[in-house]
């Protein structure tokens, strides 16, 4: 980790009735990080990944971003500071074109024109092979198009991080190596990604660092050949 | 020849204008009540149809705006046009507030919360004799000094206009466009940066302006003002109205808001059975129709004049497509 940190849970704590979804969770992120997060399911993934992005009030500990406290903040501040995400289930705006869908968060920026922002959206549909449908609904695209176009609205926010919950899932195998293609692409290009899924092998594919969860806490951390030596790791993803 | 409609709607507002006067008295009035509808269905579909706010409190305040307006100009001596628009700001205010208690509910728990609103307002106008008149009615000061209603069209008109470009400027800009998308998921919304408690309370106090505004002509029209104004029946009208023209697009809500409003008059001979009848169309919107009976003519007309090509890379030029035209 070189970069300068951008986004840190300290000590996260989240629970729902009787659960402990998230216990006293440490997670930093630094600039140019491309991190895969995984664990089981119910491992408390999500949780974390929407308490760090807003749209999850911490019951313990605090969220830093850029060096700023960011507890109770609403997830639009979180986004105008940088921090973008996808959804585990796909959530477009469903009757709203795929070009409109861009503009959405193009339009947030401060200081944006129309103009301008349908002339980035384009650039971005482009680059995600998506120009040819800008005028259809959005719910009329296939899975893999939805996740594509839910990655190109996270980048019309510009955003300093991506965190992609469960970007593969569903997606053919085909436009998987695309998703992973444009993740790399764009990695290189300067931004930093937090992607979860179950999909070990994508993950492997695309991650620099591995953070594994179980049971709510975090239990490994480091690069990916190390991580999955892990006699934790392994335990936890056998059951132990 | 782009833009071909709009020249079609502005020859027919002229004419409207102009040959007005050759209508009866009766048909004049049910003109009148067909453009003071036309103004809480559009606003209606503002809220309900832009920003998936089902409220069913938009006749209550409809009613608060018409109470204010009137109860000023009797109190204070003030003149009726800011009577009025007190009624608009004292709207917008309890808006503001009931979209910011409300911001956490949708659907069903919306509806029914804004119901109880509408009932308490109702309730409380009827029985506070001393300050509303209670059902006997409140006597409301009169906006012109005429036996004739022609001036009152033309106030009407005027007020469905402006009201129509005001909200039209809305949702073709970034804000309609943010309550589409609030609309359609509020969670990825925030994702995307829209700030949703923000433009919820804003739709809420933007649409009840406009219904304050409605109400308050509707009592300087009529002369005296009932709490049935803010029932419910009244609101399951607009309903009906604004769902059977379309509600997510404010052409239609109007043109939905007239066709209801005309069509009561038609069939008047046949009593009640004409309101059943109403109810079998919303059922069947419903079910085949759900953008509306008008939209799919809408679409049609906006496209006149335009040939495929042209309309093809017009869609392309123009992003938000679904906004008012």
């Amino acid at each position: 980790m070189s970069g300068a940190e951008l986004i840190r849970g300290a000590g996260l704590i989240k629970r729902f009735g009787g659960i402990v979804a998230n216990d006293t969770v440490e997670f930093a992120v630094v600039e140019g990080d491309l991190v895969g997060l995984i664990g089981p399911n119910g491992s408390g993934k999500t949780t974390l990944i929407n308490m760090l992005t807003g749209h999850l009030v911490p019951d313990g500990g605090d969220v830093v971003l850029r060096g700023r406290q960011m507890r109770d903040r609403p997830a639009h501040v979180y986004a105008a500071m940088g921090v973008a995400r996808t959804f585990q289930l796909t959530q477009l705006f469903s009757r709203m074109t795929v070009l409109e869908n861009l503009l959405v968060p193009g339009l947030t920026r401060p200081h944006s024109t129309w103009q301008a922002e349908v002339r980035r959206a384009r650039e971005y549909l482009d680059f995600l092979n998506l120009a040819h449908l800008e005028q259809l609904h959005a719910k009329n695209l296939s899975g893999g198009q939805q996740k594509l176009l839910e990655l190109g609205r996270c980048l019309m926010l510009e955003p300093a991080i991506l965190f992609l919950d469960e970007p593969f899932a569903g997606v053919h195998p085909h436009l998987r190596d695309e998703l992973i293609k444009r993740i790399q692409e764009l990695h290189k290009a300067g931004r930093t990604f937090v992607v979860v899924d179950h999909d070990m092998e994508s993950i492997l594919r695309v991650s620099q660092r591995l953070v594994v969860m179980a049971r709510g806490r975090k239990i490994a951390d480091g690069p990916p050949a190390e991580v999955r030596a892990d006699q934790a790791v392994l335990a936890a993803y056998a059951g132990l | 020849m782009r833009g071909l409609h709009v020249y079609i709607l502005l020859a027919a507002a002229a004419l409207a204008l102009l040959f007005a006067d050759q209508l009866t008295s009766y048909w004049m009035h049910v003109a009148i009540i067909a453009m003071f509808y036309g103004i809480l269905a559009s606003s209606w579909s503002l809220l309900a149809g832009y920003a998936g706010l089902f409220s069913l409190g938009h006749m209550a305040f409809a009613s608060i705006g018409g109470y204010a307006s009137g109860l000023l100009v009797q109190w204070y001596g003030i003149p009726i046009p800011l009577g009025m628009a007190a009624g608009v700001a004292l709207c917008c205010t309890l808006g503001g507030l009931i979209g910011w208690v409300c911001l956490r509910m949708s659907g069903p728990y919306l509806a029914i919360f804004t119901l109880g609103f509408a009932e308490i307002v109702r309730i409380t106008f009827a029985t506070e004799d001393d300050i509303t008149s209670g059902m006997a009615g409140l006597h409301v000061e009169r906006l012109f000094d005429t036996p004739s209603r022609l001036p009152y069209f033309y106030t009407a008109f005027g007020l469905l206009a402006v009201s129509l470009l005001l909200m039209g400027g809305i949702v073709r800009s970034r804000w309609g466009l943010f309550l589409r998308a609030i609309r359609e998921d509020e969670q990825a919304a925030s994702a995307s940066g829209v700030a949703v408690a923000r433009f919820r309370i804003l739709a809420f106090a933007i649409a009840s302006g406009f219904a304050g505004l409605a109400g308050g002509f509707y009592g300087h029209y009529i002369g005296i003002l009932t709490p049935s104004l803010g029932g419910l029946d009244l609101m399951a009208l607009l309903v009906v109205m604004t769902v059977i023209g379309g509600m997510e697009r404010l052409p239609t809500a109007v043109g939905g808001a007239f066709v209801v409003e005309f069509l009561l008059e038609l069939l008047r001979g046949y009593g009640q059975w004409r309101l059943p009848l109403f109810g079998i169309v919303l059922l069947l919107t419903m079910r085949f129709a759900r953008n509306g009976l008008l939209t799919p003519l809408w679409l049609k007309f906006v496209q006149l004049g335009e040939p495929r090509a042209a309309a093809a890379t017009a869609a392309r030029d123009v992003p938000q497509k679904d906004s008012a035209q």
